[in-house]
């Protein structure tokens, strides 16, 4: 809220004139964005209405759990913490491996509101967070539109962004992650890098810069802002479009927010040493060049000095790029990582860096999720693009790089979704803007002409696009008619409302699941809840030694700290490839191979997530082929992907299955005694088949617990002073025995029928009552 | 009402002290009892409660109400075909892993229950009626068969601890051979035969290649469990009866060895008291670890510190627990791998210590020592330390190399503050020149 009622009266009195029509659309602004705010923040309640004020899914775990570490032992010690129950034996250093961000956003709003005497547990703090932050995304994005356009044409895209799914996904309440506030962030950013762009001034400049620190320190994303503000000023000095303004502005940014971002542990020296950052100090390089190439030509503007200033920029531009290859080469700057290059191709995750890939938000997002998360506004967006490509400016430039490489991106990636999302709000809200503006003009005049006026008086600033807008203006109104015009408007008007409907809808029944509580439906549309997660952290942590050692595929290690209480071998910060693929490897392995590594690992317990009984897809048998990938990576003497097909390629569970696949340790785990989901009794609802290896015994491991739902199996591994006697199996032994296994068996048996039984002898002397033959001399 | 509790904690004290020497017998025929009052004797006089029982007893027990009556069992029952009461070999087994010791001497007749709890324990008994026999290394009082062998106290495992020191007397054997399991690395050949040996039936033809040939008999076999009980498998009875400790010993061939007196009684005696757990027993008694120069204990290490590691180790001897005294116990500082192996300094009073440098590398790590000699119980003693990273305050402030930096930044202090003042100061003549 401060931010906008400072920058309103700012705008309000930039127009003078108007006062009236100022006070009236400033009023209409304000009440605008606290709808849209109080809209976004109900809409993201879903899930704790439905189910409780809770911490959702994985990643937002640990945020909880570092965020109450720190509001209880204090930020200093967050930082220097190392948290020895994560990546056993390798340990964590959280501070140094952390955005910290968000912890120390809500670890504030914690303190300020103990201060004021108002005791609010930090977990409602963090489940609420992202809510809140959504109204402040709104109103940044309101800045950034109506710097862009238009004040209408703000308040669109901040009611947009308030509620679109595709936004939404990943604020709702108890999705406690850094994508929650990073995109108010860099929202902000933006607005102000356009503000400091247009006006030149290093104030704006340095504020751009301490919002970049802030999203530096919040999220990972930040390196799509110093990729996406370089290039801006790259394409605007291709175009020509050199000036002082964006000469002071980008080169205060670049230090000031090079040397802030620098101050994160995490980021520590990357910003100089990595070449995802190489484009921002190229690009500042070659302005510093042109800028120096400008002032030569000012001390003499006439003759040849043009070509030379074209040459010479081309040479800069062609020796940075050099010393860039050049520094790479040597090895000063670390190479692309991964993660970047799969943003390239697609396809080098799958082949070189299985646990990229495996995360289900890395693969390639559908036509279908597009529509689904943006609803009309994928639709929408590209006309508000054609009009900010076709009256172009300084900052439209910058809108429309920014369009065009959230929308590669995000069809590389679901995940980045998340940054074309806020574009698509600013670009709808510019199409909308300007057809209701169509369609509005002639009925309101005195609604219409303040708009007009206001991007008159935005564009006076930048000076040179003034000529151009005046004629686009008039151009686009013609030749509308009454019916044309109203049937438009109950057209719009009806979009916007089964935008909103979707919204909601989306909202509520795809993102609005904790994940960790799980909930069904009967026929008779009957809620059951299956809470088995939380049975089986809650039995972990009254149940084993308080240094247990818990070995699980990586998704869940974040929970197992958080909920359980327990160390964990891996966990879903996922900074040790060889450690994962360890765990896969024991997974993948057989039960005696996989004891080896347990014991080498000092495991304690094995928890698997099973899903066959109640039909739970994502359990870790269909994740399963990516563990054997991830350890075929590390390992490829020892495991083989191959090996656990069918020989027809398929990935089985049944009879048909593969030897090793029916063998390895995850299948028995899960399998392990599995007698429920239906008829026939043992059916695996999940994979509808009926699991080919039944009724086998476990060597090294016994069950320690399983959930209600067979959900959540936790095992314990037997310690090596177990197996205390090393017995000589039957098959080993050179002697036969008329004792087998069997009669003893039957034997024992016998015995607890009968406690008193009478043993047997060879040649035993018969006894014979009353006569004494104790004594046998 | 406080000589009533004394007196109540001294009986306590007295049947706990007893329970440790409480000893089943199981014999067979009572004769038994007679026959080998000898060694039963050495036991007795060593303070073992024994209770004798017939093996086909229908009260047998070997636990009531969870807790075992009995620490130690001998059976010494080799024509038994099934224990009488709650006594099978299952029970024998579990009796095992929960930490009870067994003697256990069979001979050429001994049944398939014998087998059974051989084969539990990872060797085997040879067949039903099969002896070792050894042509060339038979006692005169032999009968014929060459099934009382006469067997070199050189065969005997090199353990001190098991076996003694004194053991120079030629040793009587008569029964079956053991096989023991190549793959198990825990089972002790205490004694093996000559390779003159071999194990058949003495009074059939050899026809099948024999199941265990030359030193590969194994005639009295030993296992320390995991959880260090203890058992000692023998494979002949005769071997503890009083006419073979009392016998001299004449070997027919060979080196003709003679001796006044067999050495089976001082090696039986010896037997028994390791596998009674009365010697060769090991036990930490304190563990402490600290940064040098400090006092207390600390769970969580820095980088590069210099910690101190001691140990404090305990042997029993004579039924008292004293320093524990060695050259070899080894420390390891383990994260998945050992990053520090070291041995640890031998001090007074059985403490063991080590100083060393932690590694620079963080994580979690545990202080290990495990020290596993053969007749020794293991020793294995684990504390789980963290090493963690310099924190924010702790590295080093002013380093050489820095100094450049600090000379640029205050030169570029200065010097702003001096062009600002002059820019502020001087006055041109004709200003704006370059302002755009």
């Amino acid at each position: 809220m401060p931010s906008t009622t400072e920058t309103l009266p700012s705008n309000g009195r930039s127009k003078g004139l108007f006062q009236n029509t100022a006070g009236l659309s400033t009023l209409i602004t304000v009440t605008v964005l606290t709808l849209a705010w109080l809209a976004g923040f109900a809409s993201r309640l879903f899930a704790v209405i439905r189910f409780e004020s809770i911490i959702h899914e994985f990643d937002p775990w640990f945020n909880y759990r570092s965020t109450a570490y720190m509001v209880q032992h204090g930020f200093y010690n967050f930082l220097n913490w190392f948290d020895e129950r994560a990546w056993y034996p390798l340990g964590r250093i959280v501070g140094g491996t952390v955005y910290p961000g968000l912890m120390i956003t809500s670890g504030t709003i914690h303190w300020i509101l103990h201060a004021l005497n108002i005791p609010i547990h930090i977990r409602d703090i963090c489940v609420f967070l992202a809510p809140v932050f959504s109204g402040l995304t709104a109103i940044a994005t309101y800045l950034l539109t109506s710097e862009l356009w238009s004040r209408g044409a703000g308040l669109f895209a901040a009611c947009f962004i308030a509620i679109v799914p595709g936004y939404s996904s990943r604020s709702v309440a108890g999705s406690y992650d850094n994508e929650g506030i990073a995109i108010f962030a860099l929202q902000f950013t933006y607005y102000l890098w356009l503000k400091s762009v247009k006006s030149g001034s290093v104030f704006w400049s340095i504020c751009t810069a301490l919002s970049y620190f802030y999203m530096v320190s919040a999220w990972g994303g930040y390196v799509f802002i110093i990729n996406l503000i370089p290039l801006h000023v790259f394409v605007l000095l291709i175009m020509g479009r050199f000036s002082q303004r964006l000469f002071v502005s980008y080169s205060v940014f670049y230090i000031i927010g090079l040397l802030l971002s620098m101050q994160i542990p995490f980021v520590g020296f990357q910003p100089i040493r990595t070449s995802e950052h190489m484009a921002a100090s190229g690009v500042f390089a070659l302005l510093m060049a042109i800028g120096a190439l400008k002032y030569l030509h000012s001390l003499n503007p006439k003759g040849q000095w043009k070509q030379l200033l074209i040459l010479g920029g081309m040479l800069a531009a062609g020796l940075v790029f050099l010393a860039v290859v050049l520094l790479t080469y040597m090895g000063v700057i670390a190479p692309w990582s991964g993660r970047f290059y799969s943003l390239w191709d697609t396809a080098y995750a799958k082949i070189h860096i299985p646990i990229i890939a495996s995360v289900s938000e890395h693969q390639p997002t559908t036509w279908s999720s597009f529509f689904f998360d943006l609803h009309v506004l994928v639709c929408t967006f590209p006309v508000g693009l054609w009009y900010c490509i076709k009256n172009v400016n300084d900052e439209r430039v910058f809108v429309a790089l920014y369009a065009l490489s959230a929308v590669y991106f995000a069809g590389v990636m679901v995940r980045l979704m998340l940054t074309l999302t806020p574009v698509v709000c600013v670009l709808a809200g510019i199409a909308f803007s300007i057809l209701l503006d169509l369609a509005l003009r002639e009925d309101e005049v005195p609604e219409q002409s303040p708009d007009s006026e206001e991007s008159k008086s935005l564009y006076d600033k930048a000076g040179k696009v003034k000529k151009r807008t005046l004629e686009a203006a008039p151009n686009a109104d013609t030749g509308l008619g009454m019916n044309v015009r109203s049937g438009t408007l109950i057209a719009f008007m009806i979009l916007l409302m089964l935008f909103s409907v979707h919204c909601t809808w989306a909202t509520s029944n795809a993102y609005s699941s904790p994940s960790i509580v799980l909930a069904s439906y009967g026929n008779d549309g009957s809620r059951k809840i299956l809470d088995d997660f939380r049975e089986a952290y809650g039995w972990l942590s009254q149940n084993t030694a308080e240094d247990a050692r818990i070995m699980s595929w990586w998704d869940y290690g974040y929970q197992i700290a958080g909920m359980g209480n327990r160390t964990t071998l891996v966990d879903n910060n996922t900074w040790n490839n060889s450690h994962i693929a360890l765990v896969g490897k024991a997974m993948a392995s057989n039960e005696s191979a996989a004891y080896s590594i347990m014991t080498m690992l000092d495991v304690d317990y094995v928890l698997v997530i099973f899903g066959g009984a109640i039909g739970y897809s994502g359990d870790d048998i269909n994740k399963f082929i990516w563990m054997v990938r991830i350890a075929e990576g590390e390992h490829p003497k020892d495991i083989h992907e191959v090996d656990y097909f069918t020989e027809r390629g398929e990935y089985r569970i049944d009879s048909e299955g593969s030897k090793t696949m029916l063998n390895c340790l995850m299948y028995k785990l899960s399998y392990y005694r599995y007698d429920s989901g239906g008829s026939p009794p043992g059916y695996d609802r999940t994979r509808s088949a009926l699991p080919g290896n039944r009724g086998f015994k476990l060597t090294y491991l016994e069950e320690a617990y399983t959930t209600e739902h067979w959900l959540v199996r936790i095992y314990r591994v037997k310690k090596p002073s177990e197996f205390n006697r090393p017995r000589l199996s039957l098959a080993k032994r050179k002697i036969s025995t008329s004792n087998t296994i069997s009669k003893k068996l039957s034997l024992g048996a016998a015995s607890t029928t009968s406690r008193r039984r009478k043993g047997a002898l060879k040649n035993k002397p018969t006894v014979v009552k009353g006569k004494k033959v104790g004594k046998l001399e | 009402m406080k000589t009533t509790i004394i007196l109540g904690t001294l009986i306590t004290f007295l049947t706990l002290v007893c329970a440790d020497h409480e000893t089943l017998v199981l014999i067979d025929n009572l004769n038994i009892k007679e026959t080998h009052s000898q060694f039963f004797k050495s036991l007795q006089e060593r303070g073992y409660g024994l209770t004798f029982k017939l093996a086909d007893d229908a009260n047998l027990v070997l636990s009531k109400y969870g807790e075992y009556l009995y620490k130690n069992l001998i059976v010494f029952a080799p024509s038994v075909l099934e224990f009488g009461g709650q006594v099978d070999s299952e029970a024998i087994t579990k009796f095992i892993d929960d930490g009870g010791n067994l003697l256990m001497a069979g001979n050429a007749a001994a049944g398939d229950v014998y087998r059974e709890i051989a084969s539990e324990c990872g060797f085997e008994m040879d067949e039903e009626s099969a002896a070792v026999i050894d042509h060339f290394n038979y006692d005169v009082t032999d009968e014929g068969d060459h099934t009382r062998i006469v067997v070199s106290p050189k065969n005997l495992i090199k353990a001190p601890t098991i076996v003694g020191e004194q053991n120079t007397q030629p040793l009587l054997f008569e029964g079956t051979g053991l096989i023991v399991d190549k793959d198990n690395s825990l089972v002790l050949p205490i004694l093996s035969a000559d390779s003159t040996a071999y194990s058949y039936n003495p009074k059939s033809q050899v026809k099948e290649y024999p199941h265990a040939v030359g030193r590969k008999t194994v005639l009295i076999a030993a296992l320390q469990a995991r959880n260090n009980a203890r058992i000692v498998f023998s494979g002949s009875l005769f071997f503890f009866s009083d006419e073979a400790f009392n016998s001299p010993v004449t070997k027919v061939h060979g080196d003709k060895t003679k001796s006044d007196v067999s050495g089976n009684k001082i090696l039986a005696i010896r037997l028994t008291e390791w596998v009674f757990g009365e010697r060769g027993r090991l036990r930490v008694r304190n563990v402490d670890h600290h940064r040098q120069g400090e006092k207390e204990p600390s769970s969580a290490y820095t980088i590069t510190d210099t910690v101190v590691y001691r140990i404090e180790i305990e042997e029993l001897k004579n039924g008292k627990w004293q320093p524990f005294e060695a050259n070899d116990v080894q420390l390891e500082f383990v994260r998945i791998d050992p990053f520090i192996r070291t041995t640890l300094q031998k001090k007074p009073n059985g403490v063991y210590e080590a100083v060393f440098k932690v590694p620079d590398v963080w994580g979690v790590y545990q202080f290990k020592v495990d020290y596993d000699r053969v007749g020794y119980t293991r020793l294995y003693h684990s504390t789980q330390v963290s090493v963690r990273p310099l924190q924010h305050t702790q590295y080093e402030r002013f380093i050489p190399s820095a100094y450049p930096y600090y000379v640029s930044s205050f030169s570029m202090m200065i010097g702003v503050f001096l062009f600002s003042f002059v820019f502020l100061y001087y006055k041109e003549d004709q200003p704006k020149t370059k302002s755009e």
